[in-house]
């Protein structure tokens, strides 16, 4: 099998891995925000959130390489310097987590809200500040959720295939991801390589679905027990 | 826990030296109505008491600080938690309150000690002895053998202890109880009862205690008021609030019960007796009564309960009755609440009153005047006896046995 196979499936782990981290925080914060405060204009950021989710991914790659073009607004000629963002796995970064970001933070927002607020009041009157109240309380009773929301988070962002390609391109060894690498092997007829990493794809994927079954095993992602 | 049954515990470890001043005085909108209070007393145990939706948990609310709505002034001795006009509202995690709300609300990320020690920063900061505090409160309340447990696998009697606990170790000012028995059934919250009586002459610490109960309320409250519609209808000492024309038929199905602090003086087989009065040594002729059986040792401190409907009136010492109990007393006070008459029956000075419902024809046909001398006839079946704090160390088994069901 060549061109080598292994830096397409370590790139693709790397690109996840690195979207994942990059999505946890701001979406565990805009999850728990959306589940627990009510304010102005909720809606509308709850809606942007999910966008990514419905557009097709192409056009969220488009929107991407727009905003990173030479002319765009994180462009060369805006910054003055340039991010080297544009078919570099810097780009195949900012694509996943894009993608990944709204599945995360819904997941994370149905977690917060299977926990029970007074839970959380409980706390404050313990003596915990809001901060201590979230980091002490919220975060670890959401656990098991938030887990279960990394691990979505980590194989759609192994997934994504149009948004990569838009923004970072297909170029063997370099921004090639699993996905795409299936897509061109299976265009010029390379079954065999395609059957590989058709099959790792599986693999991972599986183990991913299998781990959020098992944390999800008598408990219910909040860390409630169930009825 | 192989400790004598009356062991004097250790000194009370978060004991101020009294009770300080509770000031309560909150308007906040509700859905249906204004919430309206206005307490201020210097009694220990303040008792709650109305109809569900009456307003009694945003009492609680207010004064923990969860309700942002609240105005007005809540203060405890010297500190201040909100002052509206002063533009004070100090946040809840600032206030040292002890809230132990309905249902329990353990943290399921927790185990029971974890949880008796959420609340450990603070009781240190205000320099609280956090260890001495939590073994205190694990031996009153019984935790011992849960500790290890988490909370979703304790039953309901079990979960209110521990959040008991947990308010108590977090080394609080004031305890908030917000019907912490109301979802247990009544058997079993009579076997709890003696864990917050525990609690209340061991800490010593000022409680706001949530009831819809009537003998709840008078066995753990020195001052008692009444909400209804948000709305305070009346404020005194339990038994005559619980009483009054206005509050009697709040009671709804319970009705009243008369709570007599006794002591145990001996087994009879099927039955037992108690000395009314909280006195070790009787002075003067003890009044005695009989009762439904208990286990309970000689001299052991209890609470006898009679049904207020379950006493009857006699105008001469009746002859010929299975009733155990024919007892001298005198009318002190006379009123109807709708169809029915309140008699209150004074047995001896030094002993609490009894409250007797009969009909309102009855006080006419006997009648009857303040000042009547009387006989109560009390059938012994009638007396229920409950441990007013029980020996420690002996009563969680019991409670845990009845909610699992295996006694009746």
């Amino acid at each position: 099998m060549s061109p080598e196979v292994w830096p397409v499936i370590i790139l693709t782990l790397q690109v996840a891995s690195v979207s994942t981290l990059l999505v946890l925080l701001p979406a565990t914060l805009l999850g728990y925000v959306l589940a627990r405060y009510e304010f102005w204009g909720k809606h509308v950021l709850s809606a942007l959130v999910g966008l990514p989710l419905v557009l097709p991914p192409t056009a969220v790659g488009f929107l991407l390489l727009r905003l990173f073009a030479v002319d765009g607004p994180l462009g060369r000629e805006s910054l003055g310097f340039d991010l080297h963002i544009l078919l570099t796995w810097k780009g195949a970064v900012i694509a996943t987590a894009t993608m990944s970001l709204p599945l995360v933070a819904r997941t994370a927002k149905a977690t917060f809200e299977a926990i029970n607020p007074r839970l959380e009041l409980m706390a404050q009157t313990l003596g915990h500040g809001r901060l201590a109240t979230f980091f002490q309380y919220s975060l670890p009773m959401a656990r098991r959720g938030l887990l279960a929301a990394v691990i979505l988070g980590f194989t759609r962002a192994m997934g994504e295939f149009g948004a990569t390609v838009t923004i970072a391109g297909n170029i063997p060894g370099r921004t090639q991801t699993i996905a795409a690498a299936i897509f061109s092997a299976q265009q010029v007829g390379a079954h065999e390589r395609a059957d590989f990493f058709m099959l790792s794809a599986l693999v991972i994927g599986f183990l991913a679905i299998m781990s959020t079954e098992l944390l999800a095993q008598g408990r219910s992602l909040s860390g409630i027990a169930r009825p | 826990m192989t400790t004598p049954i009356t062991t004097p515990m250790t000194t009370p470890v978060t004991a101020p030296a009294a009770s300080p001043g509770l000031r309560v005085q909150v308007r906040l909108p509700l859905d249906r109505f204004e919430l309206s209070v206005d307490l201020n007393t210097e009694k220990q145990v303040t008792g709650i008491f109305g109809a569900s939706g009456a307003g009694k948990t945003s009492v609680l609310e207010a004064v923990c600080g969860i309700r942002r709505h609240a105005q007005g002034i809540i203060s405890l001795g010297h500190e201040t938690w909100l002052d509206s006009q002063r533009g004070v509202c100090v946040k809840p995690w600032q206030r040292h309150i002890g809230y132990v709300p309905q249902g329990g609300l353990l943290f399921p990320h927790k185990n029971v000690r974890q949880n008796l020690l959420a609340g450990k920063k603070r009781a240190v900061r205000n320099g609280y002895a956090v260890r001495q505090t939590f073994e205190t409160a694990v031996h009153i309340l019984e935790l011992g053998p849960l500790l290890e447990r988490t909370a979703h696998t304790l039953s309901g009697g079990e979960r209110q202890r521990v959040a008991l606990g947990r308010a108590i170790c977090s080394g609080p000012r004031l305890l908030l109880l917000d019907e912490p028995f109301a979802s247990l059934d009544l058997a079993l919250r009579r076997k709890l009862l003696p864990f917050l009586r525990r609690v209340r002459s061991e800490f010593q610490i000022p409680m706001l205690f949530v009831s819809h109960d009537p003998l709840e309320v008078q066995a753990l409250c020195d001052d008692l008021i009444v909400l209804q519609n948000g709305r305070m209808i009346a404020h005194g000492a339990p038994r005559a609030v619980l009483t009054d024309p206005q509050v009697f038929p709040l009671a709804e199905q319970q009705g009243f019960e008369n709570v007599l602090p006794c002591r145990m003086v001996d087994d009879q087989g099927s039955t037992s007796r108690v000395r009314l009065g909280e006195a070790e040594v009787g002075e003067g002729t003890p009044v005695e009564l009989v009762t439904i059986r208990s286990e309970a040792r000689p001299g052991e401190a209890m609470l006898a309960s009679i049904p207020a409907s379950d006493i009857m009136l006699a105008s001469k010492r009746p002859e010929g009755l299975s009733a155990r109990n024919i007892l001298p007393a005198r009318i002190t006070q006379l009123h109807s609440v709708g169809h029915v008459g309140l008699a209150t029956a004074e047995l001896s000075p030094d002993l609490p009153p009894l409250t007797v419902e009969v009909t309102e024809r009855s006080f006419v046909e006997l009648g009857l005047k303040v000042g009547s001398r009387v006989f109560l006839v009390i059938k012994a079946m009638s007396c229920r006896l409950y441990w007013a704090e029980g020996p420690v160390g002996s009563l969680a088994g019991e409670a845990e046995q009845r909610e699992r069901g295996l006694v009746l």
